[in-house]
């Protein structure tokens, strides 16, 4: 199956499962690590990733996302940095990935929107719309193998 | 006499207007204003009173402006301020004061000790006594418009990323719209949420609007930093946009600051009217839902609250409007005790958030609103400015406080009656579920209208469940 544009996209991620979605944005999420040093975000995305990931797992997933991202906020009135701005944004798509069920509503498309800012930041170009592109082809990949890691 | 503190000197002499006159001359030194304070309460420290973070001015007021001053200077009697004093205010002045206001407000003799405050910061700012952070972010408004830095192309990347988002314009530069939306630097570095609200309830409400993209900054460091000349430039620049595009409101956001600087400062730092109006977003947002253009569904599943950002709130008068607006889609609204005009600060405003030496007593006087907090349960902390927001995940975070919080704005844009034209963004698939953000929890909902390729995928992915 092949992902062309945002209906599409939008509409394949509607139609997975929560688990299915979890993992689906880490990848998202994954494809623009190289924006954030910050390992608390690729432990997190590393536990997304998993199928077999218990409760407890994942919770601790969801606090280390979490306090990457607020870390990487940039302050009122400090300098913006653009690799600084573009980790929040990989940190955001992280804590997409692994919010629980309960609260996951959405959460694999917010993180491919938080993934799309975070490459558009780094890139520095408004119109840089290649991560769409590249989350078209991960989504396919992902659905080609029904979601196994 | 170093030339920068007898220029300081000058200013604080030149800031003593007649209010301030009256305010010094009617203190009854009684110290309520003390319990009003969070940097006191937290601290028990009688240095934090914020009657005596005016201490350098009122020396300065007793020796040039009373009698009894200008005999004790005569005779000798009386120190004169120094530039040591100058120094030891400091942290007085910038670290542990936001700017806040309820010391004004339980004042029994109705000193503005926040005025005095932000004239005392004129002096100190000249004599060199600003913090590095907040001088910084000056220079940086100075030389580019904006005190992070800011620049266009970072508009447009958060423009572009809303339109994607979307499927809705972002009108750039359009003449005789009605609105004119200011952004606040936090809000195009950390949180476009707030723009894709925005093109969403306009969208829904049929208003034309648009950035200006030679005026879309609306922080003014100049009110931070105490610099009157920068603030009055930075008013200007807003004031000869909206002039120039001819609209009819200019919209400030969701930004403490921002708000008194534009809607409050701004004619006097000018020194005339505006030709248009300016209102908070909320302001707009609830007019719109009194003209029943702003049409919601739903209501989040878990219970709010509502931070009042001291500037919107206390000193800007935006109370009932919050309220109004959540009651649309919180059947579980609680306040927090002193909410509303007396509501604590969140500790980050006025320049503290932007100045590193604050941060450890920042986080101290956080305890504060972590009591107001604790005392609620489980919730969700609704706010409507930028800096409040940051400042109170970091104060959660520090604590160790599950407490989800998320902007007004994309709080009601997260339950709007999306048109038909509108490419909403992805259904919510389980029904009683939250957003990550805690956003978009609709009571009742959770069907999905799936085009064919969703229901193929659906089929597709029925019963799968996951695999190894």
């Amino acid at each position: 199956m092949t992902i062309s544009n945002d209906s599409e996209f939008k509409a394949a991620l509607s139609a997975l499962a929560p688990a299915q979605q979890r993992m689906v944005a880490a990848r998202f999420a994954e494809n623009v690590l190289s924006a954030s040093p910050d390992p608390r975000v690729s432990s997190a995305l590393q536990a997304a990733k998993r199928a077999d990931i218990t409760e407890a797992e994942l919770a601790a997933a969801v606090h280390a996302a979490r306090s990457a991202s607020v870390a990487s906020y940039t302050s009122c009135s400090k300098e913006a940095d653009r690799q600084h701005q573009a980790s929040h944004f990989v940190a955001k798509a992280a804590l997409n990935s692994v919010m629980p069920a309960a609260h996951g509503a959405n959460r694999a498309w917010e993180a491919a929107l938080n993934a799309r800012m975070a490459r558009a930041i780094a890139s520095g170009v408004a119109s840089d719309n290649s991560e769409a592109q590249q989350q078209y082809r991960i989504l396919s990949e992902f659905l080609q193998h029904r979601g196994q890691p | 006499m170093s030339a920068s503190f007898e220029r300081g000197y000058n200013l604080l002499k030149e800031m003593i207007d007649a209010p301030i006159a009256s305010y010094l001359s009617s203190c009854v030194r009684c110290g309520m204003c003390a319990s009003a304070c969070l940097f006191f309460t937290e601290t028990n420290d009688p240095k934090y009173t914020p009657i005596h973070k005016i201490e350098p001015l009122r020396k300065v007021w007793r020796r040039e402006y009373t009698l009894t001053g200008k005999l004790a200077s005569w005779l000798g009697l009386a120190k004169p301020l120094s530039d040591e004093d100058l120094a030891d205010w400091q942290e007085l002045l910038y670290d542990s004061c936001t700017l806040c206001g309820r010391c004004t407000m339980v004042c029994p003799v109705g000193n503005d000790i926040a005025y005095m405050v932000r004239k005392s910061r004129e002096g100190m700012a000249i004599a060199g006594h600003a913090p590095a952070g907040v001088v910084a972010a000056t220079k940086r408004t100075i030389e580019i418009g904006s005190p992070m830095g800011v620049r266009l192309p970072a508009v447009k990347v958060q423009i572009s990323h809303v339109e994607q988002e979307t499927g809705l314009e972002v009108p750039l530069d359009q003449e005789g719209a009605e609105y004119m939306v200011l952004l606040s630097s936090m809000e195009i570095i950390n949180f476009p949420e707030y723009l894709s609200a925005l093109a969403r309830i306009f969208h829904q409400a049929g208003k034309s609007w648009t950035i200006c993209s030679e005026a879309f900054e609306a922080t003014n460091s100049g009110i931070q930093i105490g610099v009157g000349d920068l603030a009055r430039e930075i008013v200007m620049r807003v004031v000869e946009g909206a002039e120039k595009l001819k609209v009819k409101t200019v919209i400030s956001p969701e930004c403490g600051h921002a708000f008194t600087a534009l809607r409050w400062d701004g004619p006097n730092l000018i020194g005339r009217p505006y030709t248009f109006k300016v209102q908070h977003i909320l302001e707009v947002l609830d007019e719109l839902r009194l003209a029943g253009k702003l049409k919601t569904e739903g209501f989040e599943a878990g219970r709010l609250t509502y931070h009042d950002p001291c500037q919107i709130a206390r000193r800007g008068g935006v109370v009932e409007q919050p309220r109004n607006l959540l009651k649309m889609v919180a059947q579980d609204f609680v306040e927090m005790s002193d909410a509303g005009t007396m509501n604590w600060c969140c500790g980050g405003g006025g320049g503290v958030s932007a100045n590193p030496d604050a941060e450890a007593i920042r986080l101290l006087a956080f305890k504060r609103k972590k009591a107001q907090l604790d005392e609620l349960g489980p919730v969700t902390l609704v706010t409507a400015c930028a800096n409040c927001r940051i400042i109170l995940e970091e104060g959660l975070e520090h604590y160790q406080m599950d407490v989800p919080v998320v902007g007004l704005t994309e709080t009601i844009a997260a339950h709007l009656v999306e048109s038909p034209h509108f490419s909403p963004p992805l259904p919510n698939p389980l029904p009683h579920t939250r957003r990550p953000d805690g956003l978009g929890t609709r009571v009742g909902e959770g069907t999905n209208a799936l085009s064919p390729l969703g229901r193929e995928l659906e089929r597709g992915l029925a019963g799968e469940g996951e695999k190894p």
